[in-house]
C-alpha cells in the first residue's frame, strides 16, 4: 500500500505539466507515504524503539521543504513565475 | 473497526492519485490535507494518536501552511482540475495502474507475482529452479508481459538504428 502512494507521488513529481509547486507537493506526499510507513511498522509490529524515526524523518521533511520553497521563491524572482516553460535557459 | 481502517487506506490511494494528477497547486495542496488528514484518522484508529498528533501538528499546522502561503504566488484565474479531460484521465489512468500491480500482487496463491510467499519446509524443490517452474505455472501474465516487453524492445531498436547516417543499418 505504501508503495503504491510512494510510486504515485512519484509519478506526479516526474510528469509534472505546468507548476513547480504542484511537483514539490507531490514530494511531500512521498514524504507522508514513507512518515505512515514508519508509524505503522512500530504500532503493527510493537517494535518500540523504532518510534524515534518517524519524528526524524518528520523533521528532516520539514527542512527539505523549506529549502525547496526557498529554490521555488528564487525561480519566481528570477523567471518571473514557477512555471516550467519559462525555464528553459538550457534548450537547445 | 476494520471497514474503517479498510475504507481510510482506499481514500489514502485515492487522494494521493488526485494529488499526482493535478497541475495547479490549489488542488495539489487540497488534496495533500485531505491524504494527511485520513491517515492522521488511520493512525488514531490503530492506536497510535501521538502520530496522528504529531502529524497534525507539524505536517499540516507547519507545512502545509507554508505551501497554502507560496501558492498565493502563483495565482491563477482558472485553475484546471478535474472539469478537463486531462486530469480526469490521468487520475482514471493512476486508479486503473493501482489495480492492475495490486491484482498481479496478490498474496494467495496463484497471482502471477506471488513474490513474497515461500513454500512449505515438505516440498522436495530445488530452491533456484522453483522460480522458472512458477513463471509457468501461475505466472503465466508475467510470461506474456515479458514476451511483449522483449518485442517492444525489438521494435525500439530497429527504430534507433535503421536508416541513421551513423548506425550500422544503413542504406548505403
Amino acid at each position: 500500500m505504501f508503495s503504491f502512494m510512494f510510486t504515485l507521488g512519484l509519478m506526479g513529481l516526474t510528469f509534472y505539466r505546468t507548476h513547480l509547486l504542484s511537483a514539490l507537493l507531490c514530494l511531500e506526499g512521498m514524504m507522508l507515504s514513507i512518515f505512515m510507513a514508519f508509524s505503522l511498522w512500530v504500532l503493527q509490529m510493537s517494535s518500540d524503539n523504532f518510534s524515534t524515526p518517524p519524528l526524524l524523518l518528520l523533521t528532516l521533511s520539514a527542512c527539505e521543504a523549506s529549502i525547496g520553497l526557498a529554490l521555488l521563491i528564487a525561480i519566481a524572482r528570477t523567471h518571473g513565475s514557477d512555471r516550467i516553460n519559462t525555464l528553459n535557459l538550457l534548450q537547445c | 473497526m476494520s471497514i474503517m481502517v479498510c475504507l481510510c487506506l482506499v481514500l489514502l490511494i485515492l487522494g494521493l492519485a488526485f494529488v499526482a494528477s493535478n497541475p495547479s497547486p490549489y488542488f495539489t495542496a487540497l488534496g495533500l490535507v485531505l491524504v494527511a488528514g485520513v491517515g492522521c484518522v488511520v493512525l488514531a484508529l490503530l492506536s497510535g494518536p501521538f502520530f496522528s498528533l504529531i502529524l497534525f501538528w507539524i505536517y499540516l499546522g507547519g507545512m502545509m501552511v507554508v505551501f497554502g502561503y507560496s501558492a498565493a504566488l502563483i495565482a491563477e484565474p482558472f485553475p484546471e482540475s478535474l472539469g478537463s479531460g486531462y486530469v480526469l484521465g490521468l487520475m482514471v489512468f493512476y486508479m486503473c495502474l493501482v489495480f492492475f500491480t495490486a491484482s498481479m500482487v496478490m498474496y494467495f496463491y496463484g497471482g502471477p507475482l506471488h513474490l513474497l510467499g515461500e513454500i512449505s519446509s515438505f516440498n522436495m524443490v530445488q530452491k533456484d529452479a522453483w522460480g522458472v517452474a512458477l513463471m509457468y505455472l501461475c505466472g503465466g501474465a508475467m510470461l506474456v508481459l515479458g514476451a511483449l516487453v522483449l518485442f517492444l524492445a525489438l521494435f525500439v531498436v530497429f527504430k534507433l538504428t535503421w536508416g541513421m547516417s551513423f548506425s550500422v543499418l544503413r542504406s548505403v
